[in-house]
């Protein structure tokens, strides 16, 4: 299953394209990270922007807090969530290979190879919530009562090396040890950190997150520079390109993004927020697939088109290789803008997943057909549902067919402040493959950087997520029925609504303290349970 | 006729209840045998030439080296009972990948080495008290173990590169990650510590090490299994014929083993010869080296491969 593009720390492979005017070259980084270079770089354009009168300087930070208050409305009237994108090291950051560019030991700007490594401890704190109950008749999937403390811890080690011209190839391992709420059962896109995975233990394990290697073709036009950073060599590309990727990589590494490429170990911590909670990419259970995929890069424009494995059994880690019989095929449209002089970007992301899974009415038609065929009696794979008058998604496993489709809009509305908005609808008839139990969802939020109150590495965020189940999902859910998430026995089907709202304070250049406070509503698209308060605490440090 | 009919059936279900209460204790008593690292492959570092040995020339300013090593082994580990005659080939096919880095400055070298099981396969079963669950591995099953990493560090203490003798001592720590079930790991961590040498004599290359893989695992007495910590040895030789650009061909052996000391070469020693070809670029900022072994087992026990076949590729310089 689930969860986790996270190491995509990423920063976005493809982020905006931007002018930097110390180099007079079009910049291959988002447009908060050019700005942010804008003030390092010396420049005397910027010199001059900076040196304007105290007077100027109250305004902006005035303007900025209308534009908080004012994406603080938008946030409540809509509710939703988004993501996170990898962000790029700026060079004001501590890094190891700052550190031997600094000495003289090594070209940042036209990389053979590089190496960063990142480290990240969440807890989270529940306390208890009304819940009238839980696991109904043997049904396994509620969100425990009781209050619960849970945990990851991750480090990862990002290695890139050229290999030759165009070619990049990447390694990543990573280790992680983690111990989830109620098991990672209970709730849909409000899971409360997207690093947990499904099947993790606390026990600390490495594995290799990412083996992959990357082709670029240029094509003319601008030239670009992409900066060094985790998963991305520095070098110059053409702003017209083709890019051929290869291997083991997590699809969030290049499809759909995160906003404002804040990288989402600093960002927000909600599962909603790392990409569309409806799109059931197919991935392991940790989040990662094996596959190919082409970007078609045209200035201001990109098209993305992947395919790439799914687990063989949902939610799990053993991998279908079969790519020509199960597979997800997923394409994406990218357009970057301006809007009175800040910068926005539309996508569109369609995928469609060819899996070995059961649709929710050809389970309840086997359980109506014959009660014995109940969640007690699975002879396939199963999720272990005690309850005997329960239909289950093993009777009804076969190769079918996934949709759906979403947009996501990013728009600056003044100096490092920005607002998101993220929706996806999918046809909600088969269950979760691989990444959340929601048919379809909805994000919008608000992200700032710290530079009006002179903490430019700080970074701040609010926003609202929603999930929604389809009908047949909610009658399956009804009746007793559990997929790889949610099931409490019975339901009363609302919307699963959550606000996340979190503040990360940099320190030393090196390291994040992070609060999160998340409000639950309806979890587990269940009305009759909740609200659920979490509370989360996050360090994380980059080298 | 019926009676006698129903007299034999009784008398074959009591016959059949009498051999399966005979095997019952046995098989009910088998020790479960947990699994352990069965690779005693045990890689030189990025960069360092050969496949076990290293050539110990490491030099100039910051530089480093990548290497991508693949190999398949045929019954590395094959569990002989207890009578002599018995043998139950527990893992009887393995294959991995192993991508390591280097970063080197002067004479030291530091290095990450990430082995992944591509597939590690085998023959459960029970030999005398103990009962054995072969590995299941495969890509499928397992798409992203990393298995035992290894962090280390090697120096080169005494000795130019290209001369005649050079000396140098190594040390790494093996972090242990990985099921014990799948036979990739001990699920503790180790330790190696080696004494390394190497040398050009003109055309001849040479190397060898003598070192101690502190090994907490004691399996005892469970044949054909970690006896605790183990001496390795090894030593290589080969001929370098030069081609243009700077390009070479070095083609000959190595033979590298280790034993337990608690059973010093009577007990878990597995020896194995692997015959050698390498063919490099070297004396530029960037090199490449393209390495291909095949070998067999001189003494086999666990880990020395019945034969193997390995192949690697190796960027590698320095500024």
């Amino acid at each position: 299953m689930l969860v986790r593009r996270s190491f995509i720390s990423f920063r976005r492979l493809d982020a905006s394209l931007a002018v930097d005017p110390c180099r007079g070259v079009v910049v291959h980084q988002q447009p908060r990270v050019v700005r942010s270079n804008l003030y390092r770089c010396g420049c005397d354009v910027l010199s001059l922007a900076l040196g304007q009168t105290s007077l100027m300087r109250v305004f902006d930070i005035a303007r900025s807090i209308v534009r908080v208050l004012t994406g603080l409305l938008l946030a409540s009237s809509l509710a939703s969530a988004q993501n996170g994108a990898p962000a790029p090291r700026t060079s004001d950051q501590f890094s190891f290979m700052q550190l031997l560019a600094d000495k003289g030991l090594h070209d940042i700007e036209n990389e053979s190879w590089n190496a960063y490594g990142q480290f990240t401890y969440i807890s989270s704190w529940k306390p208890s919530f009304p819940a009238p109950y839980t696991n109904l008749n043997g049904s396994i999937n509620s969100l425990l009562p009781t209050a619960e403390r849970s945990f990851t811890g991750t480090a990862t080690l990002y290695l890139g090396l050229r290999l030759w011209k165009g070619a990049e190839g990447y390694l990543v391992p990573e280790v992680i040890s983690e111990q989830p709420l109620s098991q990672l059962r209970g709730l849909g896109g409000a899971i409360q950190n997207f690093e947990l995975q499904k099947g993790g233990t606390s026990i600390p394990e490495i594995y290799r997150s990412r083996l992959f290697v990357k082709q670029t073709v240029g094509l003319g036009g601008k030239s670009i520079v992409a900066e060094s950073g985790p998963l991305r060599l520095a070098t110059h590309y053409d702003s017209r390109r083709l890019v051929f990727v290869v291997g083991n990589f997590s699809i969030l590494d290049f499809f759909d993004t995160n906003a404002f490429d804040v990288d989402p170990r600093q960002g927000f911590l909600s599962l909603g927020f790392l990409t569309y909670a409806a799109y059931d990419f197919a991935s392991d259970a940790r989040g990662y697939s094996y596959g190919g995929l082409g970007e078609f890069h045209w200035d201001d424009w990109a098209v993305r088109l992947g395919r790439i494995t799914p687990p063989k059994d949902p939610n799990q880690l053993p991998v279908d290789f079969r790519l020509f019989k199960y597979h997800g095929d997923q394409m994406e449209v990218e357009h970057k803008h301006k809007i009175r002089g800040q910068e926005g970007m539309v996508r569109v992301l369609a995928f469609r997943n060819r899996e070995n899974m059961g649709r929710f009415n050809d389970a309840i038609a086997t359980f109506e057909a014959d009660p014995a065929k109940n969640a007690t009696t699975c002879t396939g794979f199963n999720y272990g549902s005690q309850n005997v008058g329960a239909p289950d998604l093993c009777w009804a496993r076969k190769p079918n067919v996934k949709k759906g489709i979403g947009g996501f809009v990013e728009q600056y509305i003044g100096h490092d402040i920005g607002v998101f908005t993220r929706a996806m609808y999918s046809d909600g008839q088969t269950e979760v493959y691989s990444y959340t139990s929601d048919d379809r969802s909805a994000v919008v939020g608000v992200l700032t950087k710290g530079s009006a109150w002179s903490r430019p590495q700080d970074v701040a965020g609010i926003g609202g997520n929603f999930g929604w189940i389809s009908n047949v999902h909610a009658k399956y859910l009804g009746m007793g029925g559990v997929d790889g998430f949610v099931g409490d026995g019975a339901i009363k089907a609302a919307t699963e609504k959550s606000l996340d709202l979190f503040y990360s304070a940099n320190f030393g250049k090196v390291y994040w303290l992070t609060g999160d406070y998340e409000h639950i509503a309806s979890p587990g698209f269940n009305a009759a349970r909740g609200p659920v308060n979490i509370f989360t605490v996050r360090i994380h440090g980059e080298f | 006729m019926a009676s006698f009919e129903s007299h034999r059936s009784c008398a074959c279900a009591l016959l059949a209840g009498l051999v399966i209460l005979s095997l019952w204790p046995r098989l009910a008593d088998a020790q479960q045998q947990a699994g352990f690292a069965v690779g005693r492959f045990y890689q030189s570092a990025p960069g360092g030439g050969w496949f076990i040995m290293d050539d110990l020339d490491i030099s100039g300013r910051l530089g480093g080296a990548l290497t991508l090593t693949s190999g398949y082994g045929r019954n590395p580990l094959v569990i002989t009972g207890p009578d002599g005659k018995q043998k139950l080939a527990v893992v009887s096919q393995e294959a991995f990948l192993d991508i390591g880095a280097a970063i080197t400055h002067d004479r030291v070298r530091g290095y990450i080495d990430f082995p992944m099981p591509l597939l590690r396969s085998g023959t459960s079963g029970t030999l005398g008290p103990y009962q054995f669950t072969a590995p299941s591995v495969s890509l499928g099953t397992n798409p992203d173990t990393v298995s035992d990493p290894r962090i280390g560090v090697d120096v080169r203490l005494l000795g130019e590169p290209g001369s005649l003798l050079r000396l140098g001592a190594g040390a790494q720590l093996i972090i242990p990650s990985g099921s014990r079930a799948d036979y990739v790991t001990d699920a503790r961590y180790r330790g190696m510590f080696r004494f390394l040498a190497a040398g050009d004599a003109g055309a001849f290359k040479y190397a060898g090490q003598l070192g101690v893989h502190v090994r907490p695992l004691n399996e005892a007495p469970v044949p054909d299994s970690p006896n605790g910590s183990e001496f390795l040895y090894g030593i290589s030789g080969g001929r370098r014929f030069a081609g243009p650009s700077g390009w070479a061909v070095i083609a000959g052996p190595e033979i590298f083993g280790e034993t337990a000391f608690r059973s010093f070469f009577s007990g878990e020693t597995g020896t194995e010869a692997l015959l050698t070809g390498r063919l490099e670029q070297t004396g530029t900022e960037r090199n490449l080296r393209i390495k291909l072994g095949v070998g067999h087992a001189l003494v086999q026990n666990f880990g020395a491969a019945q034969w193997r076949i390995v192949f690697g590729v190796e960027l590698f310089g320095h500024k």
